[in-house]
């Protein structure tokens, strides 16, 4: 583990260090966009592990666009949840 | 009384060699009669290489009490070695003729040459350290002896032993001490160590008059003995008279990713003496770990208490090519076969370690794979004999595994059966925990370049295996409805809205252990479960870092501050009592401003300076010599005072210092003296990490997911 190859973990600080003068020209709002993204990514680093991919880069890509996908579905939901809310407070009114 | 043949039943406590060569048994007696008694045990080692050398050897030898013969044996991958074998009279005649011919012939490879005594007398006479045995004696040398037990008994008859306590009145690393306490019994003797005659007179007649047959010490191997050896080299401190106290030097070595240091050690024939501030795991298995680890490997047992567990898988190994006439290399001789760098990245990684999903947590399982990676070993048959013939029999791993793999469980099941207040419950935990050790670092040797019986393809193999458990188990879990909150090599932390009982969590782990092969146990419900996240970043989670408590009101924590080595005893104190307030509620918030509360009296506290000093001290590892540091840090400038105050500091050994306003100080300072705005820092940061995730984590989102709050109200039973 880690003795011929660098961890997933390793491999993925490395790149945040190279994205570091990325960040830097960044706007301050959308550095703490970048941190949250680069954050998400972390929170998959078991799946990006498992990907077995010489660039593991793409598999954090991947991490980062599945936790998007899932904060749309969560704000779809919520939407359905209001529309419903709303429709029944529409129906009450009429 | 000498000449005469006489019958005894006792345990064989240990052996040693005597400086003339000849091996000595301690023996016990029913009675409670101690006898040392010297043991014609001839050795044999063996030479390979090209003829023309071993005939060299052969005209070199010329004593005729050495028997020389050609033979050829099998080494562990079944290939048989024409080899010259040499068998002298005694070990320690052994061992001397063993490193001569190895000087002189380098290029001879040699076998069975350098293996601990207990080993050989285990393999060869089949008789367990500390096992029950039938001996006859003439009072001077053991004519013979008989085994009437095995390692591997779950209820191992034990003598009572005779245990001397002694320790100093402060730290002599620090500062010299001035009085030597001494507990034996009931009784409790202070010696000044000045005026030194009358010391060592008082310490002479108390040492004889207990007999001791343990001496568990503080600083014995640093501070007592060498001290000792100093003021009184004649002191008579062993059982067999003829013999001095037997030292072995410090060493700092490179392991498990870390830099650690063994100091000198002091080691008596004919008793044992176990330094508690030298002995690896003595904290955590204490003397009933170390007995069972010294019946199991071997190992005698002031090795055992400080060799590290890798020594005793190392011994196991080598019992059972003893038994069965393998062939044990001195060295290791098989390279690493090479790869392609895609076979690398697929292969050379460790066990599966998910990122846990933030935030604190109702209703959780703990669910731990008992010995994963030895029970892996064995039921893949994982051996370097048989890598690549999966219809091979039984390995030489898995043959020295098995035993203590099923000998462990069955302790675990048995502590598991008692009640938590049962007296037998701190034995089979210390040694449970012993064997679980060896259990642990079995899979590390596979991979460890030195090890004699390892293959680091085989270490590839069990952690490819464990992540497909490991991931098998999740989708089960999955399947039952459950969430999988967290990952962590061999254990996964699930959650259900309807889990609150063991009962309901049995299904689970009946279908794992059914579907996997290995045994799962539960480690615990969870009333509540905090994953923190990074100090980085609030959405950024991290593996290794956990507080919770179960329903049973036990508290389980890992990664925080109070599991620090360097953390000062003031602010683990403060986070133990944080964590047992928290324990007290249902959920963590409801104790928050009680907790919180906590914290400011702390801080009170240090404000009006109402703190010992001794829970100040910080502790800190030097990785390497002080004269390699090039940047003042807190370990180099505890390693460099102490230089000064005439202590050589070694890498790997661990250094206490105090922050003071001046800097760091490695003696106590006086109270105004003390830095207390840095320790009420650290009381802040330690008081942080527990409470601020229970105020600042918003709701994980993936627990906030549609389809997973939309699962079932209760637990199905299948899947």
């Amino acid at each position: 583990m880690g003795r011929t190859v660098p961890t997933i973990t390793q491999t993925l600080n490395d790149i945040e260090a190279q994205l570091r003068r990325f960040r830097h020209t960044l706007r301050r709002s959308d550095q703490r966009l970048l941190d949250d993204l680069l954050a998400s990514a972390h929170r998959h680093i078991a799946a990006i592990a498992e990907t077995q991919a010489l660039l593991p880069f793409e598999g954090a890509l991947l991490a980062i666009l599945l936790e998007q996908a899932r904060t749309i579905a969560q704000l779809e939901q919520r939407l359905i949840d209001l529309e419903q809310v709303w429709q029944s407070h529409e129906r009450r009114e009429t | 009384m000498n000449g005469v043949k006489r019958e005894h039943s006792g345990w064989l406590m240990d052996v040693y060699l005597h400086p003339d060569g000849r091996l000595v048994a301690w023996l016990l007696d029913d009675k409670g009669q101690n006898h040392l008694l010297a043991w014609d045990f001839p050795l044999t080692f063996y030479l390979e290489g090209p003829s023309a050398y071993l005939r060299q050897v052969w005209r070199t030898l010329t004593d005729k009490t050495i028997t020389k013969t050609r033979t050829t044996r099998p080494d562990v991958y079944g290939h048989p070695h024409n080899l010259l074998a040499i068998t002298a009279l005694s070990p320690g005649r052994a061992q001397a003729l063993y490193r001569r011919l190895s000087l002189t012939f380098p290029h001879l490879a040699a076998f069975d040459a350098d293996l601990p005594l207990g080993v050989q007398v285990m393999a060869r006479a089949g008789l367990p350290l500390l096992g029950r045995c039938h001996f006859y004696s003439d009072g001077e040398r053991l004519l013979n002896i008989e085994s009437q037990s095995s390692p591997w008994d779950l209820e191992p008859p034990l003598p009572a032993l005779r245990i001397l306590r002694l320790y100093p009145d402060r730290d002599p690393t620090l500062e010299p001490p001035h009085i030597l306490h001494l507990e034996y019994a009931t009784y409790h003797y202070c010696l000044p160590l000045q005026p030194l005659r009358p010391f060592l007179i008082n310490l002479q007649a108390i040492w004889q008059r207990c007999d001791a047959d343990v001496i568990l010490s503080d600083y014995g191997d640093t501070w007592f003995f060498p001290f000792l050896q100093h003021v009184a080299p004649a002191l008579k401190l062993n059982r067999d008279p003829t013999l001095r106290v037997q030292f072995r030097r410090e060493r700092s070595f490179y392991a498990y990713g870390q830099v650690l240091y063994r100091a000198q050690q002091a080691h008596l024939c004919g008793r044992w003496h176990i330094d508690r501030h030298n002995a690896v795991l003595f904290n955590e298995i204490g003397l009933e770990g170390v007995l069972e680890l010294a019946r199991v490997t071997g190992l005698g047992v002031q090795d055992a208490a400080r060799k590290s567990p890798g020594a005793g898988i190392t011994a196991l190994q080598m019992q059972t090519a003893l038994r069965e006439g393998i062939l044990i290399p001195v060295a290791k001789g098989r390279a690493e076969t090479p790869r392609t760098l895609s076979h690398l990245i697929a292969r050379d990684r460790g066990g599966l370690i998910y990122r846990p999903l933030i935030g604190v947590h109702t209703r959780v399982a703990e669910i731990d794979f008992t010995s994963m990676y030895p029970a892996i070993m064995v039921n893949a048959n994982l051996s370097p004999e048989t890598l690549g013939c999966p219809d091979a029999p039984p390995g030489l791993i898995p043959r020295t595994l098995q035993p203590l793999l099923q000998k462990r469980l069955t302790l675990k099941r048995w502590l598991q059966s008692l009640h938590p207040l049962d007296s037998r419950a701190p034995v089979l935990r210390a040694r449970q925990t012993a064997l679980k050790w060896l259990l642990v670092v079995c899979f590390g040797y596979l991979g460890y370049k030195n090890a004699r019986f390892g293959q680091v393809e085989l270490h590839e193999l069990v952690t490819a295996r464990s992540r497909e458990l490991l991931l098998q188990a999740k989708t089960l879990a999955e399947e039952l409805g459950f969430t999988v909150l967290h990952l962590y090599v061999d254990s996964l932390f699930v959650h259900h809205p309807a889990l609150s009982t063991s009962e309901e969590i049995t299904p689970l782990l009946e279908i794992i252990e059914r579907e996997t092969g290995i045994p799962v146990t539960l480690e615990g419900i969870y009333r509540w479960i905090v994953f923190p996240p990074a100090r980085q970043h609030p959405r950024r989670p991290v593996s290794n870092r956990y507080f919770g408590v179960f329903t049973d009101g036990r508290i389980k924590a890992r990664g925080i501050v109070l599991r620090h080595h360097s953390t000062p005893p003031l602010v683990a104190r403060l986070q133990n009592e944080l964590l047992q307030l928290l324990a007290q509620g249902e959920h963590p918030s409801l104790q928050l401003s009680a907790a919180w509360e906590l914290v400011a009296q702390q801080m009170k506290r240090l404000q009006r300076r109402a703190v010992d000093v001794a829970d100040l001290r910080v502790a800190v590892k030097l990785r390497q010599l002080p004269t390699d540091y090039l940047r003042p840090g807190p370990a180099a400038q505890a390693a460099w005072q102490l230089q000064a105050r005439g202590t050589s500091p070694r890498p790997g050994m661990r250094l206490h210092f105090w922050f003071t306003r001046q800097g760091i100080r490695v003696t106590p300072p006086a109270a105004d003296e003390i830095d207390y705005a840095r320790y009420a820092w650290l009381v802040r940061r330690a008081a942080a990490e527990l409470l601020d995730p229970l105020t600042s984590l918003p709701p994980d989102p993936q627990l906030r997911l549609p389809m997973l709050t939309r699962g079932s109200s209760t637990i199905k039973v299948s899947a």
